[in-house]
């Protein structure tokens, strides 16, 4: 399933939980676990200084710092590092998203993985001019699956019995669902094909009858059987399903309840709304609510 | 000792030897052999009786002292008024001296001399329009800072700047090859949201062949994509260059006279190779400078232009805007306050302070742009510019110099500040980082591309 993956880490506790899974996955699927760091963020014009992302010193960036950086992500996994893990460790210089997206158009991984937000960890001022945080940013642009896992409660990954697809029919939504189905037929595990049909209350100039949305549930359920059923039989269990409601908190309710552990939703909203960070789109939000790891896709 | 292994008169010329004094960080011991490093007195006496232009010389002369330039420059204001700072007082200070005593000058003459050419002048030419007799104390600076890079006094970094001119003619280790590659990974990366993005590489007799500044390549690519989606979006017929792709000069900065050259003559290759209707810089104003303003004497050329017509982005944007190529959703103009940063390198420099108004009264709701005072051709340094910004040794002195601009944004009451200016750009940000003063800072582009009408052609399709 993974052969490859690029495991992009702050190497400070905001992405531990990260940490786990990554360890985890490679270990899982004899993966070669490329740990990837941007240690800071350039400044000062042309010079050389950088602020070191974890320390928020400023510091030169020469060859003996970066080897000296290596070192300390080493130490910092040495745990995991042992036994025969097939590991790499790469540290960069430049702002996280676009590098992690380099390396990644470098190595070609089949998995990315994202630690929690560490924005609050960023510098400030830099992250002002960089509008976005990582994560949409990695989300909406990576070529391969991005996995993110931001809570301590979604940092396992062990024997996957049930995955949670969410669908918004959109053509990134088909790309999910192949490797949704994909995921399901390699783990031998249970798919639950999930729509949320969203009713905006407050702010919609009429409020949609209840008779409304039965009617809605009732047409999006066709869809999914019709979109998905053929493909789904060559599984041994799924479920197909249809709730109303906030579509983000949807979801997770839904996962909740299949006792899912691991959520695949396509990244549709292509263009980055930068000014709205705060509510983002669907599958950011359903990555920090969401209690198992979740994967987004987009192409 | 006369020369040292990292801090010599000799420029430096190959990835290798740019390395090698990266290998030394801060510059250390690159300072420390920089208190021993001798004089060449009759290299210096020889250049200034071949390169002093008559003007120069007669400003030398003429000056009366009279002290009329010294409110004008931001250095002066801000540091106390110190005598030190009065233009006029430090440029005769150094280069008079030099001239004077015939280039019989010290050691430590010349460190304090480097001093004042990097940290106390940052060649913004504001003091020159007060002067009553038209001495441009900027200029003057200028010449000062070549002499100084010849006798291998310059600070580290624009030694290390000047070199990656001439090992890689870009200001960063950026290569020809890194340049095509990460401009086609960005406009594979909008291309979904923009169909038929493409970015056209080495197309001959192109309307446009567009030219940017390496930091973009290195760290903002997105910059890049900003630019190939609004020159589709305007429907133009661009290019961009697989060589002479670098229009940005740190060799200027160091007085580097002939990696300015070299890196020049790379733009102007391009053009002749290309024959482009014109050539569109990006968002920097010291590459204006450098490539359109002073690069035609650097390169010789008779007609004091550049091969083909050449003009600032700003200049481009207005056009567009004016035309109508581009359009402007009105209920996505800027409706806040808002301020701009006037670039003295092609606003005072080149006098296009039209074309950014142009600009503003397209992009920002009526009654919502706010001009810093005084503005335009008067408006001062931003507190970074002729290299300040990336000295490490000057930080200090950069620190202080921010506070000009700090307080000229401070009056006007704005958050949004726009300084489409890769210096003045970098200025701002740290003057927020330092002072934190609650500014955002923004380029034209990306504001642009937010409130686009986007035409038909280039909707995605779901
Ligand atoms: S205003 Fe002109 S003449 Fe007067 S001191 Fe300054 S440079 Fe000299
Ligand atoms: S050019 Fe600018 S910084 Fe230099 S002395 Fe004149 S006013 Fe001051
Ligand atoms: S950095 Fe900007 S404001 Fe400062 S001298 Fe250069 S162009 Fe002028």
């Amino acid at each position: 399933m993974f052969k490859k993956i690029l495991f992009a880490t702050s190497a400070t506790r905001a992405s531990d939980h990260a940490a786990r899974v990554a360890f985890n996955i490679a270990r899982a699927y004899h993966a070669r676990l490329d740990i990837f760091h941007v240690l800071g963020v350039p400044s000062r014009g042309y010079s050389q200084v950088v602020v070191d992302i974890k320390t928020r010193e400023r510091v030169d960036v020469d060859d003996d710092y970066m080897a000296w950086v290596q070192d300390e992500i080493t130490t910092y996994y040495a745990d995991y590092l042992k036994n025969g893990l097939d590991y790499d460790i790469h540290v960069a210089v430049g702002l996280p998203a676009r590098e992690i997206l380099r390396r990644a158009r470098e190595t070609e991984p089949d998995l990315i993985l994202l630690g929690g937000s560490t924005e609050e960890e960023h510098d400030g001022v830099y992250k002002k001019t960089v509008a976005g945080t990582t994560l949409q940013k990695v989300a909406r642009a990576a070529r391969c699956p991005v996995l993110v896992v931001t809570r301590p409660a979604a940092s396992f990954w062990g024997g996957i019995s049930s995955i949670t697809f969410g669908t918004d029919f959109s053509k990134a939504s088909d790309k999910a669902f192949e490797f949704a189905l994909k995921m399901a037929l390699t783990l031998n595990c249970e798919l639950h094909v999930f729509h949320a049909l969203a009713i905006t209350s407050l702010s919609s100039e009429r409020l949609m009858s209840q008779d409304d949305i039965e009617q809605k549930i009732r047409e999006k359920l066709r869809v999914i059987r019709a979109r998905y059923e053929p493909r789904l039989k060559t599984l041994k269990q799924y479920t197909m399903e249809v709730w109303e409601g906030i579509p983000y908190m949807e979801i997770v309710k839904y996962a909740r309840e299949t006792h899912s552990d691991l959520i695949i939703m396509a990244h549709h909203s292509r263009k980055l709304e930068t000014d709205d960070r705060a509510f983002g789109s669907n599958v950011e939000q359903v990555i920090v609510r969401a209690g198992c790891p979740v994967i987004s896709i987009n192409r | 000792m006369p020369e040292g292994t990292y801090c010599n008169k000799k420029p430096i010329n190959t990835p290798e030897e740019v390395n090698f004094l990266l290998s030394d960080s801060s510059g250390t011991k690159y300072y420390e052999e920089m208190t021993r490093l001798d004089v060449d007195t009759e290299l210096l006496v020889s250049t200034i009786e071949k390169t002093m232009k008559t003007r120069l010389k007669t400003w030398l002369e003429i000056c009366a002292h009279c002290g009329m330039c010294a409110d004008s420059c931001f250095l002066y204001q801000v540091n106390g008024k110190d005598p030190k700072q009065v233009p006029a007082y430090k440029i005769q200070s150094t280069l008079g001296e030099i001239v004077k005593r015939k280039g019989k000058v010290t050691n430590a003459f010349m460190r304090h001399a480097m001093e004042v050419a990097w940290a106390q002048c940052t060649c913004c030419n504001r003091c020159g329009m007060y002067c009553p007799h038209g001495i441009d104390t900027g200029i003057m600076f200028g010449y000062l800072r070549g002499l100084l890079y010849q006798q291998g006094f310059v600070p580290w970094e624009l030694k290390i700047g000047a070199g990656m001119h001439r090992a890689y003619r870009a200001q960063m280790d950026v290569t020809d090859a890194d340049f095509v590659e990460t401009f086609e990974w960005m406009v594979e990366e909008y291309e979904d949201d923009y169909p038929g993005l493409t970015v056209p590489v080495d197309v001959e007799d192109a309307d446009i062949f567009y030219t940017v500044n390496a930091r973009e390549v290195k760290h903002y690519p997105e910059d890049l994509a900003e630019a190939a989606v609004l020159f589709h979006a305007a429907g133009e017929n661009w290019t961009i260059a697989s060589k002479g792709w670098e229009q940005t000069s740190l060799a200027m900065f160091a007085g580097d006279w002939a990696a300015c050259k070299m890196q020049v003559e790379s733009v102007y290759g391009a053009m002749e190779r290309l024959k482009p209707k014109r050539m569109v810089g990006t968002e920097c104003g010291h590459a204006h400078r450098a490539t359109v303003i002073e690069g035609p004497y650097w390169a010789g050329r008779p007609d004091g232009r550049p091969p083909v017509e050449s003009i600032h982005y700003v200049e481009w944007l207005a056009q567009a805007l004016e035309s109508g190529k581009l359009k402007i959703d009105p209920d996505k103009r800027i409706q806040e306050p808002v301020t701009l940063q006037d670039s003295c390198n092609y606003i005072r420099n080149h006098g296009l302070k039209k074309a950014t108004r142009t600009i503003m009264q397209h992009i920002v709701a009526p009654g919502y742009f706010i001009e810093m005072s005084p503005n335009k051709e008067h408006n001062y340094c931003c507190g970074g510019g002729g290299g300040f910004n990336g000295i490490g040794v000057f930080r200090k002195q950069r620190n202080r110099a921010l506070l000009t601009k700090r307080d000229q944004i401070l009056a006007t009451g704005a958050q949004l500040v726009i300084a489409p200016c890769h210096n003045c750009w970098d200025a701002i940000r740290d003057l927020e980082e330092e002072y934190e003063i609650g500014i955002r800072w923004s380029f034209l582009k990306p504001l642009i591309i937010k409130m686009l009408v986007v035409p038909d052609h280039m909707k995605p399709e779901e």
